[in-house]
């Protein structure tokens, strides 16, 4: 019965650990990125793994988003340190939720206009900038 | 003929020597373009980017002169959801004389910042052009091809100043972009309204990106078409009499912030030109107008 009651309270402890460690990881990451629906947070990158696709999300990120966050992806004016924790906590599936919509009041350009391979290709260069 | 001696116009020399002397001093940049000459989609100018475009048609003209019209268009990103358009036109009809034609100014607004099924902007343009004006950059009313016939000595004496306003819809899905435009256009005179419409849509070649930087992979071509034409005033909203196009695309969008676009437009009628074959060079410079911060 001891036992029994000890094990509720690790079971218990454990739950509202988990929980407020995911608490944590969400309040880390921007708002505008963990405004992400739930049905996108969990997606998989199809890229996931795959050294090319790094590459090519290097070359992609060159191209469109050095301007504003800089050759190094530390950000400059506005626009947002990629290497983050802000950045670098969301989900690919926050990425590339986010990279689609962008955040127009913010001067952060919508991405729908690149085809969804290769923002997840983005998505796969950006999760190496730890 | 499309290779005269009148295909330089002094208006292009002009805006060529601007376009490559600014390319050598400015940051670069690439856009996500829709490669469309009249149809507009929702993507907007990137904030504090400048885009050079030197664009041009080519119009045959049944009982009149054949014409070029060079523009040039500056398309600057105000913030990310408005964007700014200033336009020079002019046009040479061969046998006749070169003539600037007048001045358009564009904005574009995003009215939902979210990205959604379909993407509303709001366009409202002032033009003031004379009627020599053959840039044919939208077609509304009972515009036809009889009305670039008149001689420039003539057309040049014609002044309008017009409104024109545009409902355009876009969507992207799977990799294609869909554009419908839906054009309203007002003379500020006592003239009723006219109405048009732009349908587009394009693709790239190919959907993913390849991890080594290349000029001539398929990733950089886009293919499209985009249909335009009138549907008459408010007195008479109609087809009857209207003209129409169907032009097929193909644009090439170099990694460097060059992008190439050529379209042979199609007169789907007896009362629009045989041909229209549009081609145009544009180049993006970043970080225009915008603060930064001490690095």
């Amino acid at each position: 019965m001891k036992h029994g009651w000890m094990a509720g309270v690790l079971l218990f402890t454990s739950l509202v650990t988990t929980a407020s460690s995911d608490q944590s990881l969400d309040s880390a990451v921007l708002p505008s990125i963990a405004r992400a629906p739930d049905k996108v947070r969990d997606k998989k990158n199809p890229y996931e793994g795959q050294a090319d696709a790094v590459a090519a999300g290097e070359k992609l990120f060159r191209q469109h988003c050095a301007e504003c966050h800089g050759d190094d992806a530390r950000g400059r004016g506005r626009a947002a340190d990629l290497r983050s924790p802000g950045v670098q906590n969301a989900t690919p599936g926050q990425l590339v939720w986010f990279l689609r919509g962008g955040n127009l009041a913010r001067g952060m350009p919508s991405w729908s206009g690149l085809p969804e391979q290769r923002r997840w290709q983005i998505v796969s260069y950006l999760k190496t900038l730890h | 003929m499309l290779f005269s001696r009148h295909c330089l116009s002094p208006f292009t020399a002009v805006a060529a020597i601007c376009a490559v002397t600014t390319c050598v001093a400015a940051p670069r940049a690439r856009a996500q373009e829709t490669p469309y000459f009249v149809a507009y989609s929702h993507h907007l100018e990137e904030p504090g980017n400048l885009e050079v475009e030197v664009y041009s048609n080519y119009g045959t003209q049944k009982g009149g002169n054949d014409f070029i019209a060079p523009w040039l268009e500056l398309e600057y990103g105000m913030t990310g959801w408005w964007t700014t358009e200033f336009y020079l036109d002019s046009q040479t009809t061969f046998n006749e004389s070169t003539v600037f034609t007048g001045f358009r100014w564009e904005n574009r607004f995003r009215p939902l910042t979210q990205e959604h099924w379909i993407n509303p902007v709001l366009y409202i343009e002032y033009e003031n052009t004379n009627g020599a004006d053959k840039t044919l950059k939208e077609i509304v009313g009972f515009d036809n091809q009889f009305d670039q016939a008149v001689p420039n000595s003539e057309a040049v004496r014609e002044h309008d100043h017009e409104i024109e306003m545009k409902l355009i819809l876009s969507s992207d899905y799977k990799g294609w972009n869909f554009s419908e435009n839906f054009i309203t256009e007002k003379n500020l005179s006592n003239d009723p309204w006219e109405f048009g419409y732009a349908l587009g849509a394009s693709r790239p070649f190919r959907l993913a990106a390849t991890s080594t930087p290349c000029n001539f992979c398929a990733e950089n071509f886009f293919l499209g078409a985009e249909m335009y034409g009138g549907l008459g005033t408010t007195n008479q909203l109609t087809l009857h009499g209207t003209s129409h196009y169907l032009a097929p695309i193909v644009a090439w969008q170099l990694p460097r912030g060059v992008n190439v676009t050529l379209s042979p437009g199609f007169g789907l009628n007896q009362n629009s030109h045989t041909l229209i074959l549009r081609w145009g060079v544009s180049y993006e410079f970043s970080g225009i107008g915008r603060r930064r911060k001490p690095q």
